[in-house]
This record gives structure tokens, sequence and C-alpha cells, in this order.
């Protein structure tokens, strides 16, 4: 389904992807983990082309995403749920649902089905954004990425500033999302990384430098340590 | 007695000075002129500020040309007055025919704004801030320059007020009128309906429509906005147009009003209000430049009125206090009355 | 450009501008103007070898200086041969390249903040304003304490002094802020005092036109204060004049005197900016300007670098509307604290090139001299063209207008349109202007590099 394939990004001169490669599969959710600064973020900016590639390409359903202006990734059905999740404070819950629908789409039908996946969200939904707690802003992220039929979903640490007991209504979200929706997950938190990928890339210094089945890690953990570590 | 300082001081028994202010400020007549005169002021200056807000708080792009357009926006709307009223045009038809030249130049001066936009800053957006206001500033002088050339070759006085364009407006809005024992001008209460209509609409651009709905967004994250499939760069052009179209149509109320009227130095006032109207309410909030038009007005009322019943002597009073507010709020709240921290996608 | 080494203790206070620069030979080709004269005696050769050494990397500047020497004599001559009417459309008369010096030291002082550090000081009028009408309001007796009769030397340097004094305070609030607030906060500031100058009715019974200068006060003097014979007279119609100087036949008139004077006050400004510039002090205002986070986090107080390098540009500013008003003896709100006073500075340091100093002044030079040429005086190209085309040309049409009609709409005084043009592409295709283009073709400032690329130019060539 999505195809990244020896991909080169700088920032200014500073050579960040150093040769990534990666795919994710229909159906499946997959993991991108190393530590700070490694290039995980850049990575997933390089596939919206946000960070255009230098070098090297991104397929997405067979067609190259490279060359293409960042709103004509998204209207490919790519969502993304980023860092800080960005919610959009002055607008209200159902307007940042809103402005994700595309414009032929039924705005209602989007709001509904938000509603359903995420009950929540519904007693909110005149309410703006920045009001919202940290929980439900994530909340409102992942709908608003998921808004548009979107069939491929971009999600950057969903975990990092929540307090614990949240973190765990965000990963069973999650992993309700991910039965529907390929992911492609990115999260310093690695046993929620684990449990909820099939399948993990371990990401050095813009490169990748391990990849398996996130079930068997535990085998092999003293590599992960390695890198994760320090 | 020379400067800034107040007449009261001088008088040295500022007891009672203070105490004839007093009375002479709380009386009806007295503040309802100085309401009135506000509001039409903060009509002016809402209108004149309303574009600038809307491209700043999108694109981040601090537009010098602002008061060109305005000034661009006095004199077409003036020429197209000057041709179509003849000396037999009736006052409702006088008003008709300017409701047309403002919507004409709304029209024209949108259209020239995009592509300003397209050819002149869309190359320069990767580069540091410092180079956009260069380059408006290059436009200012360029359309000073062309719009002195051809007001010269028309035979007129590019620096003086076009008295052809004053004499369009209706004798009901050039007579003065009372209210509530106070005299104003007919023409300062059309002000006040004309900048609420563009207030309201450009209100109702912004909360009800999908495209305003994009700018929210896009003013609050330009990046995100992007990522969800909004082409910012197409939402650029649009308010870039739409901004510099709003600030053509106040040059249209001010080609009428005598205390501005058509000029090529038009320009530069209407550049100095937009700025100070901006930067007050806060660089890229809609609602914020609507309070501070109004606070700029009130302050400029009150001024205005503590020059005329000789408590200051110093004319320049009104334009000073103006300033000094600009100066203060960057100084104690630098971010405006209403804006928030981060300003601007770029 | 990185910041060296030899970088100063992390608690760098501003006295470090006068601190002798770090030995870095080769990158700052000042130093060795100290270092000459610092040489102790008995190390005679050493001395001569640094000198030497100054004098060659001061190449260019001599080159410039000589030329600018030689252009009244050269433009006299010029406008006398046959072809004189044509060279007075071309060449600025004196009297605009005395403009071009104090305008270009102004130019120069905008480029010294706004093109090393960064900040753009769109109120940069005020620091011009306040020189200028120092020397107006004084020489009419309108400053308490301050007698009309007080020497010339001693008003710029009072003008620079409460202009640096104003730049501090203005700076002290306006360097927390950055960006387009930093401009408009300066903006605002410049603003105020174009508001209040033009209703002051201390300056004049008009203030909005402003004030002269009568005729009753004397020339304005540069030079040695109290000292007749090294002192001149400065400005039109009042300043010194010479016929026949020490015998030689040539005559100068008080446009050249005031050329000569005005410019022997700005090669000064430009040397003591220029030193700076490429002091350790300097490198840190361009640390500020490339990034200003890093140089704090290295531990630079970039505030208190910000806020000198700010005085010290306005002190300049100063000097130059100083020598304005001393030079025009008459002032206007519209000419001093106007935002288009800025405008020019502006205009002069991006064509010439931001951040490079020298480049202003040329900027400057350039505007003067389209200024000229589509000037609507008599030296003008369409005074030109209407006296000399035959007259059957004149009316011959192109696309159905006059070519008079075209010569009086698209050339008579209007300088600015096309100035207002060249800006907007300077802009866009030549962002580093012209002295800056240079620079980065021969990697280094011309002042450096450009001997051995002339040599090698003609060794080429041979």
């Amino acid at each position: 389904m999505l195809e990244v394939d020896d991909v080169h990004t700088y920032y200014g001169e500073s050579h960040v992807l150093q040769g990534v490669s990666l795919s994710v599969e229909e159906g499946e959710t997959v993991a991108l983990i190393g530590r700070n600064g490694v290039g995980k973020t850049t990575t997933l900016r390089s596939i919206l082309q946000l960070a255009p590639p230098r070098e090297g390409s991104v397929r997405y359903r067979g067609e190259e995403l490279v060359g293409l202006e960042t709103h004509e990734v998204a209207r490919k059905g790519l969502g993304w749920v980023p860092e800080e999740r960005r919610v959009f404070s002055h607008l209200t819950v159902e307007e940042n649902v809103e402005v994700a629908t595309p414009a032929e789409a039924d705005v209602g039908a989007a709001l509904d089905r938000t509603y359903e996946t995420f009950p929540a969200l519904e007693r909110f939904r005149d309410k703006e954004a920045g009001d919202l707690s940290g929980g439900q802003q994530q909340m409102l992220a992942i709908a608003r990425g998921l808004v548009g039929e979107n069939d491929l979903l971009l999600v950057d640490e969903p975990s990092e500033g929540l307090a614990p007991q949240i973190v765990q209504a965000v990963v069973d979200a999650l992993r309700e999302v991910g039965r529907e929706t390929t992911m492609l997950l990115v999260e310093q938190n690695f046993p929620m990384a684990m449990d909820l990928a099939d399948r993990f890339y371990l990401l050095d210094h813009g490169e990748v430098v391990a990849s398996g089945d996130t079930e068997d890690v535990s085998r092999d953990d003293e590599l992960i340590r390695r890198y994760l570590s320090a | 007695m020379t400067g800034i300082e107040p007449a009261l001081l001088a008088a040295g028994d500022a007891g009672p000075v203070v105490a004839s202010l007093l009375s002479d400020l709380l009386d009806v007549g007295t503040l309802v002129g100085i309401v009135l005169g506000a509001l039409s002021k903060a009509a002016l200056y809402v209108l004149i500020a309303a574009g600038l807000s809307l491209i700043f708080g999108l694109m981040g792009v601090l537009n010098f040309a602002h008061g060109s357009f305005t000034m661009l926006g006095a004199y077409l709307g003036g020429a197209v007055m000057v041709v179509l009223v003849s000396s037999g045009t009736g006052p409702y038809a006088r008003i008709a025919l300017f409701f047309l030249a403002m919507a004409a130049v709304f029209g024209v001066m949108t259209a020239f704004g995009s592509a300003v936009e397209k050819r002149l800053i869309r190359p320069i957006y990767d580069r540091q801030p410092l180079f956009q206001i260069l380059l408006t500033f290059g436009v200012v002088l360029v359309l000073d320059e062309l719009v002195r050339i051809v007001v010269e070759v028309r035979g007129m006085q590019p620096r003086s007020d076009w008295q052809e364009a004053l004499g369009t407006a209706p004798g009901f809005l050039q007579n003065t009128i009372t209210v509530a024992g106070s005299t104003t001008r007919g023409l300062y209460m059309f002000e006040v309906l004309i900048g609420a209509m563009v207030v309201a609409v450009t209100w109702g651009f912004l909360t009800r429509t999908r495209y305003g709905l994009y700018i929210r967004a896009g003013s609050e994250d330009s990046e995100m906005a992007q990522a969800l499939g909004i082409d910012i760069r197409k939402a650029f052009s649009v308010v870039f147009g739409v901004g510099s179209g709003l600030a053509a149509v106040a040059g249209v109320m001010l080609m009428w009003d005598p205390r501005f009227g058509a000029s090529v130095p038009l320009s530069t006032d209407a550049l100095l209000i937009a700025f100070v109207v901006v930067i007050i309410g806060g660089l890229g909030t809609f609602r914020g430049t609507v309070v501070a038009g109004l606070l700029v007005g009130l302050f400029d009322a009150v001024t205005t009125w503590l020059f005329h019943s000789a408590y200051v002597d110093f004319a320049g009073l009104p334009e000073m206090v103006m300033f000094l507010a600009l100066v203060l709020v960057l100084i104690v709240k630098p971010q405006g009355l209403f804006g928030v921290e981060e300003v601007g996608g770029h | 450009m990185a910041i060296s080494d030899d970088r100063q203790s992390p608690d760098a206070r501003s006295g470090d501008v006068t601190e002798r620069p770090p030995a870095e030979e080769g990158e700052d080709p000042t130093s060795d103007v100290e270092r000459g004269g610092e040489a102790s005696a008995d190390d005679a050769a050493t001395a001569e070898r640094s000198l030497r050494r100054t004098l060659s990397e001061h190449r260019v500047h001599a080159a410039v200086v000589v030329a600018m020497g030689l252009y009244p004599p050269l433009y006299q001559l010029l406008i006398s041969t046959p072809l004189g009417a044509e060279f007075a459309v071309v060449l600025p008369p004196v009297r605009t390249m005395v403009a071009v010096l104090y305008v270009g030291l102004f130019a120069m002082s905008f480029d010294f903040i706004s093109g090393y550090t960064g900040y753009l000081s769109f109120g940069h009028s005020l620091f011009y304003g306040t020189g200028a009408y120092l020397v107006v309001l004084a020489a009419t007796g309108k400053l308490p304490g301050l007698s009309a009769g007080t020497p010339f030397m001693g008003l710029l340097l009072l003008g620079g002094i409460l202009a640096a004094l104003i730049a501090l305070l203005v700076g002290t609030v306006s360097f927390r802020l950055t960006g387009v607030y930093f401009a408009m906060i300066t903006l605002g500031f410049a603003e105020v005092a174009h508001v209040f100058i033009r209703n002051w009715d201390h300056v004049s019974p008009s203030p909005q036109d402003g004030a002269n200068i009568g005729g009753d006060v004397g020339a304005f003097q540069i030079g040695v204060p109290g000292v007749d014979t090294l002192s001149v007279g400065i400005g039109r119609l009042v300043g010194d004049s010479y016929e026949n100087l020490f015998g030689t036949g040539i005559e100068f008139n008080e446009a050249m005197v005031s050329f000569y004077a005005v410019g022997a006050v700005v090669l000064v400004s430009y040397f003591a900016m220029q030193r700076i510039v490429h002091s350790p002090f300097g490198r840190v205002m361009i640390a500020i300007r490339e990034n200003e986070e890093r140089a704090r986090a290295i531990g630079y107080d970039t505030y208190r670098f910000k806020l000198v390098a700010f005085a010290i540009s306005g002190f300049f500013a100063a000097v130059a509307g100083a020598l304005f008003a001393g030079f025009r003896r008459s002032v206007g709100p519209s000419s001093t604290f106007d935002l288009f006073v800025t405008a020019d500075a502006l205009l002069a340091a991006i064509i010439g090139g931001f951040g490079t100093l020298a480049g202003a002044l040329y900027g400057h030079l350039f505007h003067e001299f389209l200024g000229g040429i589509l000037s609507t005086e008599s030296h003008g190209l369409s005074r030109y063209l209407r006296e000399n085309l035959p007259p059957d040309l004149l009316n011959a049409e192109v696309a159905g207008v006059p070519l008079l009609d075209v010569v009086n709409v698209l050339i008579d005084g209007r300088a600015e349109l096309y100035l207002g043009l060249v800006f907007v592409l300077f802009v866009l295709y030549v962002p580093k202007g012209i002295l800056g283009t240079i620079r980065d073709r021969i990697g280094g400032t011309a002042a450096e590099h450009l001997p051995g690329h002339v040599r090698k130019y003609f060794r080429d060539r041979r």
C-alpha cells in the first residue's frame, strides 16, 4: 500500500534521512521506533511531502507522491495525526472535523461517524478545541485524521504529554481504529508500540537498522535495547 | 504658549479647569457628539484595516502596499463617480452608483491583489519575512508613482484632494444633521453604515462559509491545514486578493470624505492607520481589529474634542495619541489586545 | 559567518568596541591600522611593513576616495567641453553629490543596524531628523543653553550624542521584539516624533513647513573649531569659495568646498563604522543576524550588543541629518522625520547591498544619478531632449502619441518610478545588491580582494 524507497531528506544542509526504506501493507499497523532525533517524524513529513525528499521515492497504491503538493497527497487518502495533536484551538470540535472533510463529502455523515467512534466528543461539539483536555484533543486529532474516507493514518507520538490513565484510553481508541484502517505509528513508548503494531522498523541516524514482527521482539531485545536506551 | 503642555497645567489653578472639563464632557450634547465622532472614525479605521488583518492573519505577510491599494481604490471609485454622475443625477441614484462603484472597484482590486500575490510575493515565501516587507514596500513606490503620473497627466494635483470626486456625494450626505443635540454630517452616519456592513459581510464570510473556515484554520496552522487537503497556496491568493479588494473599498468610501479625499498621500495615511489598528487589535485576529478600530476611533474623538474645546493647545494630539497607543501596546502586550502568542504560519 | 573561537568571554560588555581585535590576519584589514600605530618606535621595520600592508589593503578605499575627490574638477572640466550639455545630463552636479554624501552616510547608518543585525529600523528617520532639527534650532537660538554661535562641529557631536541617547531609550523597549514587531515599534516612535515636529510651533510659525536659517547666520564651519585657517564654511550660497586657489587657476565654488568638507566628515564616519563591523563586536552583530538564539546560547548578551549597535547607528544617522541641515540651511518634517526619508535609506541599502556598509552609499549614488538624468530641472534629460531634438521629431507620433508627450510623461521627473521598479527587481532577483553580489563573486570584501582580482584579470588577458 505504501512503499518508501531509499528516501534522502535534508533540512537546510543537514542530512536527516539517509536512505530510509519501508513498506506498509493494507490492514497492518506498523510502528516506527527509535530514539529522539533519528528521523521518525521527518519520515512521516517526507511521506506527506511537508519535507520533500531530495532523493528516493514514496509510492502510495502504486502512485508516486514525491513531487506532489501536500494537499494533493492528503486528498489521496492519507490522514495525519501530528505530534502535539495540533488541533485548531480557536475552532469548535465540529469545525475541526468539518475543515478536514473534503469539499464534495457530506459533513453531517463525517460528524456522525466521528461521534460513533468517539462518543465522548459529542458533548463538546460546539466547544473550542483549545478548551478540551489533552486526551480529548488527541481523540479529536485522530478523528480528524480519519475523516474523508482516509485509509492510511500516519500517527505521531499519540501518547506524548498525556497522563498514564489517559494513555490507555488512547491506546484502546487506536486499536479500535487499527482494525479498519492501516496505520503507520511513530511512538516513543516502546511497550505501547509493540502492543499496537504488527510489525516494526527501528530507525537510527536516519537509517532503518532493524525491522521485523513485533512478536519476535522479546527474543531479540538486546538489539532493541541498544538502540532505544542511552 | 507652545507645545503639548495642556492649557490646564499652564493655567496654574488646575482644580476649576478639571471641574469645567468634566462638566463640559458630561454634557449630553458633547457626549453624543464624541460617540458619533468615535463611531464614524472607527468605521473608517476598521474598513481601512480589515484587509490587512485578514492577510497578515493567514499569510504572516505585513503588506506595506495596503495603503496604496486604498489610495488606488479612492481614485478608481472617484473616476467611476465623476464619469457617471452629472449635476442632474438625483441623490438616490448617486447612492446606487456609489454601491456600483464599490462593487466594481472591489472586483478589479481583488483580481489585481491576487495577481500581485502570484507574480511578486509567491516567489519569496521561502525567504526571510524581511523580504516580504521590502517587496511590498517596493510595490508602494511603483504604485504611488504610477498614480501620480496618471493624475498629473489628467491635469490634477496629486497632493490635494480630488474635489470633483468629493462633489459627487449627494447633498443630504454633505449637509449637517442634528442627533440628540449634537451636529454631525450625514456622510459620517453613512460611513458607520458602510463600516458595519463590511464588518458583517467579512464576519459572515469567515464564520459561515467553507472558505472562511479554511482561512481561520490556515491562520492558526497553515501546515496542518495543508495536511488536511486544503490548497493553502490558493487560499493565499484568494485572501491577498480579498484583502486588497477590502482596502480599495475603504478607499472608495474615503473618496467622499472631506477629512480624507482621494490623493496620493492618502496611501501613507491609510497605511499608518491600518498598522496602528491591526497591531493594537493583535496581528491576525479579525475580532481584535474591529475592537481596536472602535478604541482608536474613541481616542480620536476624545482628543479631537479636547483640542477643539481648547483644553489642549496641540493640533497633532489625536494623531500623536494614535501612534503612542501603537508604541504602548507593542511594549506592554506585543501580541495585541486579542492576539495569540504565536503569530503567522510563515 | 560563524563566530570565531577567539570570542570574548561570555559576559562580554559593550566596552569591547574599543578593545583591540584579536589576531586574525587577513580577515580584518583594519586591525593593522591600530597595530601599526601601536608598534613601538624601536621596531621601525615592523611598523613600516605593517603600514605598507595597511596601505595595500586599503587600495580600493583609496581609489574610491581619490575618484570622489577628483569628481568636482572633472565635472567642471567635462561640462565646459563641446559635449558639455550631454555631460550635464548624465553626470550629477556637484551640489547633488553633496547630497549623495550625507544621505549616503544616513543610508550606511541604517545598514549598520538593519543590514548587520537583521533588525529593520523602520523609524530611522527619527535620528536623522534629530540631528537636522538640532542644527537649525540651535542656529536660530531656539534651544535654551545653546547659543546661536555654537560651533557646527559641536552641533554634529551633540546631535549624534542626543540621537544615541534616544536610540538607547527606544532600543530598550524595542529590542524585546523581533521581526515585523520591531519594524513597527520603531516606525511608531518615528511617527510620534513626526507628528510632534509638524505641530511644534516653537520651531517656526508654520511648523508643518519647517524652519529656515536666515542670512544673518554665517556659514557652518567644518574643521577645527575656533581655528579659521583649519575650517571651511559649507552651505549653498553662504559657504566659502575660493577663486584661483594657491594660484593654480582652479576655482572652487561653494558646492565644491561643501563637497570636500562634508566628504571628510562622511569618510571619518564610514571608517569608524567599518572598523566596528570588522571588529569582534561586528562579528557578534552578524551572528545575531544569522542566528540570534545560537549567539545567545554561546554566551553573548545579544540584547546589549543590539542596543549599543543601535546607539552607534543613531549617532551617525544624526550626524548625517546635521550635515544635511548645515548644507541646506532649512529643514521640514517631510525631509527629516518622514517615513519616506527612511525609505531612501532602505532603497540605497538594498540596491547597494544589504549588510555591506559602503554599498549603501553607492546605492544612493545610483538613486541620485537616476534622479539627475530624469530630473525636471535644467540639466535633466527631458529638458535636453525638448531643446535639442528637431521640432518635427518631437511632434512625430509613436503609436499615436506625440514623442513630446512621451518624453513629458515617461521621463520628466520620473526617477522615483524607475527607482521603485529597480528596487522591486533587486529584491526579487539581486537580493544581495550591487556590492553584496560583487563580494560573493570575488569571495570577500571588495577592499580586500578586488586588487588581486584586477591583477589576475590583466595577467590573464596578457
